[in-house]
């Protein structure tokens, strides 16, 4: 909440800087005309350079295509007087490109996102006619390990059917220690397979140490295993085959010992759970405040030790109150020592609870 | 010792939430780390330390107008210590903690002025005494694996964090913390060309190279063809410390992290001390002890909790002898354990922590002698002869790969990354010597990029916390990349502008947008 707000002072500050720019005086700005500029409405070319400058209204919607083809608009017309201009709010929705990036999430998994330029859909329309719009997205993922891939080499691939609009996908590669690729592209209704774009080449990590060893540094296979289990503080005993799993398994990644990430956020130490397994909770606690005054050059003290009086004479004290009984002698002395006044106040607390659970009504 | 935290610094608000962060690390964690190491010189105990300094947090350590809030927020902690002695005159339990803050507070803020404001100082006389090696990491602790389509960009992370180090500790890193430990294959490549001789891996990241390691995680291995040496974490020991199950930190003698007294106080009373709005948050005052599962607490001991610190490095030091023996009587060689932990769990979640590091950095160097500290590069100056191995891609994060950062919260985000990083290379390529104003340009499009890579705020659109700011930053960051990138592009910059910018995100002041090619 506390962020929304600064984003919203943010937002002001923007707007504010923004809405004084040296070209315009703020009396210029009629208010009708702000009205009449809905981004939605104008097209890029009409909007004046200088006009933007009194959209404050404007800033707050959400950031779309008409916008971005203002700024554009702006940026190829360097010789009008150049206007202060707003971040936009949001990030564009395209870069106008076509490419694909595959990245590697973990053993198994991959991530693919991806875009392709309107233009470049018109052209496939053009040439496939019906075909475009009976025709699958489909990423199609080449197994390429320990092979120079042509495009026709791979040891196999498999299809991910994407919806129409999608942009990005989660692949499921069932295969650690593999290089792979992946097309994005069309799947035709004959079973032709139609690549727009190819990605990048990745490579999932083994899960499990090498079978590959070093004539020079041979360790044999039980002492390695031992090694293995050890490495993962799982004891001396684990086999190879399982200490991995074990790892995974009894949750060594899961928060246990896993990074916490940014250690101002996360603490390995887990909140304890505690009793409230309805999650109904009651605090209550006492405190009292002694308050008075006198001369304001009086000499007072309270329970024996002396305190600081306020110039006009006045003084307030604050105590968490425990249970049991206070006696708080206040005395003051005049700044003469002639005259002395004691006032004790006697306080007593005792606190009482009781818990009741109603058994839980079932319809 | 990993020490990191994001750059948050917003001279545009007085008070800003997120910038407790930092505070709150200075009192519980950096200055307490500081005392126990200027205790150590004093007492002349030998001992040494492998430690990050992130770029991020060196920046903002010396950062005057953060230095200047320090000293602010220290200040009104030592007035609410002072209140707090005299509310509690009737509850002496937790008297004797208020005057314990009150003491530890004063003496943060002596050590922070003695410094002159300039934490770093001490962490430099450390190392120039010999006894902590500090590292450096990603310049903005961006996560690796996930830029390797822009290998310009891991480049630039790199090399912009040397020369941040060295213009601050006045010689070159020897080491690097990869960001999370995130290591993608092929990344030593860079290092190598950074002049970095060393970096660290989870435990698979040696275990699952190849070929298969002779040592398993207890000797580093040099990567295949650049010799970077790699060392790997061992889990046992870090088990003790980290585990919230078995790990030393939820001992019940401990102090309870989650019972602050910014939460806990009469509203009007704390209302000075915690956020403007109202937002109750924590204060650094915290009067129990973690005394068992239920939500009864009962205060916090001092004495006892310190007897059980001095216990808990014994038992540490007792578990590594036992380990230390068993694997040299197979490996026939002296194993290393490396042992890394966040700095920021010492002091600020388990508050204990530097008292048990100096109990164990003392036991290490008084009571045995069958195992001592070593630092990274002593050891490889000692053992030079290492295996060659290609180590694994691994993170140290949630599940050991990369999923903590690339999932449905905040994947949108690497489109946007990657697309800003291919834009910054062209324009490096494109303006391989810009001057004057088109120079500030480019820098400032740099740092700006940096901070958008951040893995912190990847991280907390994962968790779930925070999660609005760390959107906002990701786009602020990108926004303003994207705007700069245009400008430069169309030869049409905004020097005032330019200037606003340079002046809010001023992290690395010598920035050369060169290093991203």
């Amino acid at each position: 909440m506390v962020i929304f707000r600064k984003i919203k002072e943010k937002i002001k500050e923007l707007v504010e800087r923004k809405t004084k720019p040296k070209e315009i005086k703020p009396k210029e700005i009629k208010p009708k005309k702000v009205k009449e500029i809905k981004p939605k409405k104008v097209k890029a070319e009409k909007i004046r350079a200088g006009e933007e400058a009194v959209l404050p209204e404007a800033k707050e919607t959400v950031f779309n295509e008409e916008q971005l083809a203002i700024e554009k608009a702006k940026y190829s017309r360097p010789e009008v007087v150049k206007p202060k201009r707003v971040l936009p709010q949001e990030l564009p929705d395209r870069y106008d490109y076509d490419k694909i990036i595959l990245q590697v999430r973990d053993l198994w998994w991959l991530h693919a996102y991806w875009e392709i330029r309107g233009t470049t859909i018109e052209k496939l329309k053009n040439e496939f006619r019906d075909e475009f719009y009976k025709a699958k997205r489909v990423l199609r993922v080449y197994d390429i390990s320990n092979i120079v891939f042509n495009g026709q080499n791979a040891h196999g691939f498999f299809d991910v059917q994407v919806s129409d609009y999608s942009s990005s996908w989660y692949i499921d590669t069932g295969g650690p220690g593999k290089s792979w690729v992946v097309d994005f592209g069309l799947l035709l209704s004959d079973g032709r397979f139609v690549t727009i774009i190819r990605s990048n080449i990745v490579h999932t990590p083994v899960e499990g140490p090498s079978w590959i060893t070093d004539e020079e540094w041979m360790i044999p296979d039980e002492m390695f295993a031992r090694l293995y289990g050890m490495g993962f503080g799982l004891g001396q005993s684990s086999p190879v085959g399982k200490a991995w799993q074990e790892r995974i398994k009894k949750a060594l990644f899961s928060g246990v010992f896993a990074s916490p990430g940014m250690a101002s956020m996360g603490s390995p130490v887990k909140k304890m759970p505690g009793e409230k397994e309805r999650k109904f909770w009651l605090v209550v606690d006492c405190e009292l405040i002694v308050y008075g005054a006198t001369e304001p050059d009086a000499k007072v003290t309270v329970q024996g030790r002396p305190i600081t009086l306020r110039q006009d004479g006045t003084f307030s004290l604050r105590f968490a109150l425990p249970d049991g009984k206070q006696v708080i002698p206040v005395k003051a002395v005049s700044s003469d020592s002639i005259e002395e006044r004691t006032i004790t106040p006697t306080v007593n607390r005792e606190t009482k609870s009781s818990i009741l659970v109603k058994e839980e009504v079932t319809k | 010792m990993h020490g990191h935290l994001p750059f948050v610094r917003h001279p545009e608000h007085e008070d800003f939430l997120e910038e407790d962060w930092l505070y709150e690390a200075i009192t519980e964690t950096y200055i307490p780390l500081i005392w126990v190491f200027e205790n150590l010189l004093a007492d002349k105990v030998d001992f040494r330390l492998t430690m990050t300094l992130s770029p991020t947090l060196l920046s903002m350590l010396t950062d005057s107008l953060l230095q200047e809030r320090y000293l602010k927020h220290i200040n009104e902690l030592i007035e609410l210590a002072h209140k707090e002695i005299e509310r509690t005159t009737w509850q002496s339990d937790f008297q004797c903690l208020a005057i314990m803050y009150l003491n530890q507070f004063c003496k943060a803020r002596d050590t922070f002025l003695r410094y002159n404001r300039n934490l770093t100082v001490a962490f430099k006389n450390f190392q120039d005494a010999g006894k902590l090696e500090i590292i450096t990491c990603g310049a903005t602790h961006g996560y690796f694996p996930f830029m390797d389509v822009c290998r310009e960009s891991v480049r630039s992370q790199v090399k912009v964090a040397v020369s941040h180090y060295e213009s601050i500790f006045g010689r070159k890193p020897r080491g690097i913390w990869l960001p999370e430990c995130g290591y993608h294959p092929g990344h030593d490549e860079i290092l190598k060309e950074a002049g970095l001789r060393y970096f660290f891996t989870d435990s698979h990241g040696i275990l699952h190279g190849t070929p298969r390691p002779k040592y398993g995680v207890f000797a580093p291995v040099y990567c295949k063809g650049t010799s970077v040496a790699c060392f790997a974490r061992d889990l046992e020991s870090s088990k003790q410390v980290w585990s919230s199950v078995e790990g030393y930190p939820g001992d019940y003698n401990y102090r309870e992290f989650y019972r602050d007294i910014g939460f806990d106080l009469e509203f009007e009373y704390i209302k000075p001390y915690i956020h403007p709005d109202g937002i109750r948050i924590n204060t650094g005052m915290k009067y129990y002890r973690i005394t068992g599962t239920s939500c009864q607490k009962e205060p916090y001991n001092v004495e006892r909790a310190r007897a059980r610190a001095a216990e808990h490095a014994g038992n540490f030091l007792f578990n590594r002898q036992k380990q230390v023996e068993y694997l040299y009587d197979f490996m026939q060689k002296k194993p290393i354990l490396v042992s890394p932990y966040d700095a920021e769990l010492f002091g600020h979640w388990w508050y204990e922590g530097p008292m048990w590091l100096d109990f164990l950095i003392r036991k290490i160097a008084f009571d045995q002698d069958e195992i001592r500290l070593i630092t990274a590069s002593e050891y490889l100056a000692e053992n030079p002869r290492n295996q060659v191995v290609a180590p694994s891609l691994s993170s140290w994060g949630w599940k050991g790969y990369s999923e903590m950062w690339l999932q449905g919260t905040n994947d949108w985000i690497y489109r946007h990354l990657h697309t800003a990083s291919g834009r910054m290379a062209e324009l490096t390529k494109g303006f391989p010597d810009a001057r004057d104003l088109l120079r500030r340009a480019l820098n400032q499009a740099l740092r700006e990029l940096l901070l958008a890579q951040s893995s912190d705020w990847a991280f907390i659109m994962g968790t779930g916390t925070h999660v609005d700011y760390a959107v906002r930053r990701t786009k602020e960051h990108l926004l303003c990349f994207n705007r700069l990138c245009e400008d430069i592009k169309s030869n049409s910059i905004d020097q005032e502008w330019l200037s606003e910018i340079e002046r809010k995100d001023n992290i690395f002041p010598n920035i050369d947008y060169r290093v991203h090619q």
